[in-house]
């Protein structure tokens, strides 16, 4: 007791003033929240104007609540009188909460004014616009920014005793492992939610019917006849189109990853890498665009009948695109990793630098390469817009247009992905739910070639 | 005799021959590479070019400040899709970044501390490692089926801001650990040691010294998110709706600017105002790699610096 005498004194007048008012207000807030807790039970919601919204809500909750943030907000007034530390945390992260809120209000509302309209806003009331957005915003967060500032300030004279301390460091380590679990529940939750979804199109339809059927033709659409969910034109327009990607792409990429790691000097490679990393970054519909209004007239050129210049063949340039930064990225890696000793083994015999790379760096380096190709695979068979812009999205099965079975690569087709993302918007029924086990073939099987990737990547830093 | 030397001039006129054909192939191979990276160089100057050169074009205050018309006609700007994927990425990067960054320290600070921890506990670490591997290889599309079953339908968000930026922040939560957990492991041991032997908690710690020394990796992994969110389009063209407006709340529609241009793309004939669109997202990703690079020279710097 005589300690806390000693240690109040201590505290200068400034402090035990501002404190002492800003609890007496909290406390008076917790009151005047009781009273209307009080109030709302004993009076009929028909006679509050404002309560009027809450009719058929359970009044008896409200009050509850009500009660219970009166108490909350008694506990934290009482701590702050006592110059408890979690007092002052809890009451700076309110304020704190408060003017992100009222900044996100006015940041809605100056480019709602701005922005919404059809036609252009003149630059002074642009101008005027964001002054007074700003002014308001000012208004609001004055108050508890100076507030804040102030508990900051005093910081030194606010306690906690160590068994807080440690309760805090107990709890947050808890809170620190569930966010570290939020990436396996969504995991958990995509397959509840999609495996559930797809129980409807299991039973009425059989997984055996969706795999080998030819035929796709959602009834809610045609209606007349009976409606067939089949997915194999699907999962080969998926495979021709990857496959396509990997035979263009995977040398492109393994000698560029050459190029990089083992022949270029260093100024060249530090302009192609970051040419190749703006690559991946560019927005998948942006490849999409480029084969719609680019190569979709070159293709066309060629003399084949019923060539429409969309189909597996732009499909497949465009995703060679898409999958050339993957692939070299990791292919470099992987040659790099391999041990100087090897090269230079081999230049010791008298092996030239050529016959080094080719019978002795990308052998070692073999499992890396695979891998990577294997993730290019995945990211091929992942890729949903630029796809629907370029392949055609026919529903058929995809056969060569004329004798020569290569022109089958000039036929429209559609991907798995696709075939999501075309028809969930208005889908329904089974045929949404055939739709969702789409979704699901399509994650199993990426599931596959990543473990496969990922247990190539582990054999090789196991080798080494 | 003669014979021997007649043997080693052959061997050696044949070693010549042979040495001469492998530097042959050594040029020729030298030349497919070069050609090989010399095509992927320009197919990103090409595809860059040609949008950037046909989009420029479009681009002006107007069309930047005026709001898409709607229809088939593709008239009007691009206006409120800027501000709804600003509203996206914010929104976004504001869910994410504490579970990313939270996973992070997890992972790094506390896991593995084998004398506080329980089998229980340490089942669940090994699960959450497992569970961001598997998450990093899920594709988009997917991530656009699960939001929609999830949020959209089974928690009534409907089409939403809310819905596409929760969906948004599952595609974006993988890259952002895996960066802060990069990022929290080049932080010397002895910073820890040194605020651990003052009398701090491994709370104070990690959130005054820690934290605030990987801030510059932490920062990458929200600025690749923020790339990332960007340029997707399959989670939000079934998750946030596409209505042309500006949302008012995070309850409303909206369409951001990659969606803007698949929309341009696939319903209008309006090529040139989708290449304007599609411009302005190039340079955006343009300018967030610069950044990155900047950032990851001055960490490099920094940590050399150090040593």
């Amino acid at each position: 007791m005589a300690n806390q005498e000693r240690t109040n004194n201590q505290i200068p007048l400034y402090v035990r003033l501002s404190t002492k008012t800003l609890s007496i207000i909290l406390g008076i807030l917790a009151a005047a929240v009781l009273v209307s807790a009080f109030l709302l039970l004993f009076s009929s919601a028909e006679s509050i104007p404002i309560l009027q919204s809450l009719q058929g809500q359970n009044k008896i909750l409200f009050v509850i609540a009500f009660t219970l943030i009166a108490a909350v907000l008694g506990l934290i007034s009482r701590g702050f009188w006592n110059y408890k530390n979690w007092a002052k945390t809890i009451i700076i992260a309110g304020l704190l909460i408060f003017i992100i809120y009222s900044f996100i209000n006015v940041i809605f509302a100056i480019f709602t004014a701005i922005f919404a309209g059809e036609s252009v806003v003149p630059m002074m009331s642009i101008l005027r616009v964001v002054g007074q957005g700003l002014l308001f915003f000012l208004s609001y967060a004055l108050l508890p920014g100076g507030l804040i500032y102030l508990l900051i300030k005093v910081d030194q004279y606010f306690k906690e005793t160590q068994r807080q301390r440690e309760f805090v460091d107990n709890a947050i380590r808890y809170v620190l492992l569930g966010t570290a679990l939020s990436c396996i529940v969504i995991v958990f939750l995509i397959f509840l939610f999609t495996m559930e979804e797809s129980l409807l199109a299991v039973e009425e339809i059989g997984i055996g019917d969706m795999l080998i059927g030819t035929i796709w033709r959602p009834g809610s659409i045609i209606g007349t006849e009976d409606a067939q969910y089949g997915l194999l034109p699907m999962i080969l327009g998926s495979i021709l189109a990857t496959f396509g990607a990997i035979i263009l792409g995977v040398p492109l990429s393994v000698g560029t990853a050459v190029l990089l790691a083992e022949v270029a000097p260093p100024i060249v490679r530090e302009t192609i890498r970051p040419a190749i990393e703006l690559l991946a970054g560019i927005p998948s519909v942006v490849y999409g665009l480029f084969g719609l209004v680019v190569l979709a007239p070159l293709i066309r050129n060629i003399d084949v009948p019923r060539n429409t210049g969309f189909g597996l063949l732009n499909a497949s340039i465009v995703l060679a695109v898409m999958i050339i930064p993957t692939i070299t990225n990791i292919t470099e890696d992987a040659i790099r990793a391999v041990p100087r000793e090897y090269k230079e083994g081999s230049l010791a015999l008298g092996g030239t630098h050529w016959q080094t790379i080719i019978k002795v760096i990308l052998p070692a380096a073999r499992s890396g390469i695979v891998a990577a190709v294997i993730l290019g695979v995945g990211r091929a068979l992942g890729e949903t817009m630029a796809m629907i812009m370029v392949i055609g999205n026919s529903i058929a099965m995809p056969e060569s247009l004329s004798n020569n079975p290569l022109t089958i690569f000039l036929n429209t087709a559609r991907t798995l992905t696709g075939n999501i993302a075309v028809e969930i918007n208005y889908a329904a029924g089974a045929h949404r739910s055939a739709l969702f086990f789409t979704g699901v073939l399509l994650f199993i099987m990426i599931m596959l070639v990543n473990s496969t990737a990922r247990f190539f990547m582990k054999s090789k830093q196991v080798k080494q | 005799m003669i014979i021997d030397q007649a043997q080693s001039s052959i061997t050696k006129a044949k070693n010549k021959r042979n040495l001469k054909r492998q530097n042959t192939f050594q040029t020729l191979g030298y030349i497919l590479v070069w050609i090989c990276g010399i095509t992927a160089v320009a197919v990103v100057f090409w595809i860059i070019g040609y949008v950037l050169s046909q989009g420029l074009q479009v681009i002006n205050l107007e069309f930047l400040t005026t709001r898409p018309a709607g229809g088939v006609s593709g008239e009007g700007g691009m206006s409120t899709t800027i501000v709804t994927t600003l509203y996206l990425v914010v929104l976004t990067i504001v869910i994410a970044t504490p579970l990313g960054v939270g996973a992070a320290v997890y992972l790094v600070e506390y896991a593995g501390d084998a004398s506080r921890e329980s089998k229980v506990v340490a089942f669940l670490v090994k699960a959450a490692r497992i569970g961001v591997e598997i998450l990093a290889g899920v594709p988009s599309i997917i991530f656009g089926l699960f939001g929609f079953a999830l949020f959209v339908s089974y928690m009534k968000l409907g089409f939403s801001l809310l819905s596409a930026s929760l969906s948004g922040a599952a595609l974006i939560l993988p890259t952002i650990i895996r960066t802060s957990e990069e990022a929290l492991l080049t932080v010397p041991r002895s910073y820890r040691e040194g605020s651990l032997s003052l009398g701090a908690t491994k709370w104070h710690t990690i959130f005054n010294v820690v934290l605030p020394t990987a801030i510059p990796g932490i920062v990458t992994g929200i600025v690749l998110g923020i790339g990332r969110i960007i340029a997707e389009t399959a989670i939000f063209w079934v998750t946030l709706g596409g209505s042309y407006f500006l949302p008012k709340s995070i309850m409303n529609s909206g369409r951001s600017m990659a969606l803007h241009v698949y929309m341009l793309a696939s319903e209008t004939r309006a090529f040139d105002k989708a290449m304007g669109t599609a411009s302005i997202l190039i340079i955006i990703i343009i300018l967030l790699n610069l950044a990155i690079n900047i950032i990851s020279r001055r960490l490099t710097a920094r940590v050399s610096g150090k040593r």
